[in-house]
């Protein structure tokens, strides 16, 4: 007899592997075969698992096709199954899934849209926080600048590509019809992607300002975000960044050198 | 152990005394803004657990307003209870967080198990009913109860297949388990009768072998009627209308159980929020009646 644990372990490598030798004799064959019943899971697993997929990622689906989409998925969801009982989480590998179907291919633009998408998905839910009080900043010397530290709001994704992909996003929105003819040579997008009110914004960004941007987000200081910014923009202004950034509410907080072991507490937070 | 959990179990019963003796509906995306613009005369809402985990954003914004409004129970489909892999902490967490911000009446999981390995089917998956899986079971309904600090329900799932190894029926299974776990039942009608005719049993054998003590909710449902093979299957599928055999057996489980808040359920085609109205308001009419069949 098998332990509750075995039962458990050959049912999911019937289910998700399609291989339902080792439960099968332990199903009773009352009218319906146990591999016919077997069936009936892995199907409503897989369908489950596909309009999920389909859910959070509706643009690749239209670019590729629904046929198309659902065979990327199975062959996904073979290679990345769900990890955690909330679905939300599906699509977090599927980006670098795709990069690994298309890279160097004409469809090498695909993986970047899911990247939107899922950048999409993850500022719709993530967690609210107050706009940055910049007047505490005031009191510090001009030489102590360039150690500033900021964290991007939790609500704010960074996404890059060198294709036009927030043209390819929005002429791939519900409604629209989707022929309009897109140049995939018109240039990279350095996009933000954040939440406002109760909706998601999609926002292209000068490569400069993209810089020091991600810079910041990886924990750099502002001085080493500046040289990144001012490689791609000798005469970049920093204030008028600044201010366009937190106008934006892109910034949850900012820390100065003396708080700098609080933040990195708080670095631990974010995803 | 058993002191702690009919504590648990009675403290639950005081909170949730105001559930609402009309029916209500699950509470779906598509109709956050119409229920809250026309506030329909429904008893309340239960929303599905997981699709509220979300820590900013819109959703639980429109879960606290919604809640202003209508008393509110919790669904659980991902906690995966019945599983042999440990409960996932980050999920018992979000849950806990998501019952401290919106009060619910009542919080449920079901009798199932949805991964295995680490690897998640994010389906409900039956459990052989066996000694083993009933003391797992009811420790696992302990851990979760004494997590959250309250009782939950249990609801019965339907299956298309039976284990070889069951050693009892899933109504004893299930009974035992709210007898030994102090949690109560969820029991829903549409699952008793798609498992009856799957399974070839009586589903009234199925509600007169559950305590009445034991079940605080009853679930009403749509299912689809498959050909496999040459045999015919029911799905719990959830997409469309309550039909007319499980209404008919609604009228039993109201005779034997009294009144119990009552909820409609639709996953999938979800239509206009009028058609869960409707269904609900007939869900009343049926309670009505069989109030006066018993009277």
């Amino acid at each position: 007899m098998l332990s509750l644990r075995e039962l458990q372990l050959s049912f999911a490598t019937a289910v998700l592997d399609g291989s339902g030798a080792a439960i099968a004799p332990w199903i009773r064959d009352s009218g319906l075969d146990p591999t016919a019943r077997i069936n009936i899971y892995r199907n409503n697993f897989r369908e489950g698992f596909l309009k999920a997929l389909a859910l959070g990622f509706p643009v690749v689906q239209r670019l590729v096709g629904e046929e198309y989409f659902r065979q990327l998925g199975k062959r996904f969801v073979s290679e990345h199954p769900s990890r955690a009982g909330n679905l939300h989480h599906i699509g977090a590998p599927f980006a670098g899934f795709l990069r690994s179907q298309f890279a160097d291919t004409p469809y090498s633009y695909l993986p970047d849209i899911a990247a939107l998408e899922w950048a999409y998905q993850e500022a719709l839910v993530a967690p609210d926080a107050p706009p940055l009080d910049l007047t505490p900043l005031r009191a510090i010397s001009p030489e102590k600048l360039a150690e500033l530290r900021f964290a991007l709001h939790p609500a704010c994704k960074l996404v890059s590509s060198e294709f036009p992909i927030v043209q390819i996003w929005r002429a791939n929105q519900e409604d629209r019809e989707g022929t309009e003819v897109i140049d995939l040579r018109a240039g990279a997008d350095f996009v933000v992607v954040r939440r406002e009110a109760d909706a998601v914004e999609l926002r292209r960004l000068p490569p400069a300002e993209f810089a020091l941007l991600r810079t910041l987000s990886r924990g750099a200081t502002l001085g080493d975000a500046l040289q990144a910014a001012q490689a791609l923009a000798p005469d970049f202004d920093l204030p008028r960044a600044l201010r366009h950034f937190v106008g934006l509410a892109l910034f949850a907080t900012v820390h100065t050198p003396n708080t700098q072991p609080e933040f990195q507490d708080m670095r631990g937070t974010y995803p | 152990m058993s002191t702690c959990s009919s504590t648990l179990s009675a403290r639950a019963r005081e909170r949730s005394a105001p559930v609402s003796s009309q029916a209500g509906i699950g509470l779906r995306a598509q109709h956050h803004a119409e229920i809250l613009q026309r506030r329909p005369a429904i008893g309340w809402l239960e929303a599905h657990s997981e699709n509220y985990f979300a820590h900013g954003g819109p959703q639980r914004e429109i879960l606290a307003k919604i809640r202003a409004h209508y008393a509110l129970s919790l669904h659980g489909v991902g906690l995966s209870i019945g599983s042999t892999d440990p409960l996932d902490s980050t999920h018992l967490r979000e849950l806990a967080r998501l019952i401290r911000d919106c009060e619910p009446v009542l919080v449920s999981e079901h009798l199932s198990w949805s991964s295995a390995g680490g690897r998640f089917m994010n389906d409900l998956l039956p459990l052989p009913y066996t000694e083993e899986a009933l003391t797992h079971m009811v420790a696992r309904v302990r851990q979760v109860q004494e997590t959250l600090g309250r009782q939950i329900l249990i609801e019965n799932v339907s299956s298309y297949l039976q284990f070889t190894q069951s050693t009892s029926s899933e109504w004893d299974f299930v009974a035992a388990l709210a007898r030994d776990s102090g949690c109560g039942l969820l029991l829903d009608v549409n699952n008793i009768y798609v498992s009856a005719m799957n399974h070839g049993f009586d589903p009234r054998t199925y509600l007169n072998a559950i305590p009445r003590e034991y079940v605080q909710e009853i679930h009403l449902a749509g299912h689809t009627v498959n050909v496999v093979g040459s045999r015919e299957i029911r799905i719990d599928t959830h997409g469309s209308q309550v039909c007319e055999p499980v209404w008919a057996l609604y009228r039993a489980a109201l005779l034997r159980f009294g009144k119990v808040p009552t909820l409609i359920e639709w996953d999938t085609d979800i239509p206009a929020l009028d058609v869960l109205v409707a269904e609900a308001a007939k869900a009343d009419r049926v309670a009505e009646d069989a109030r006066a069949i018993a009277a």
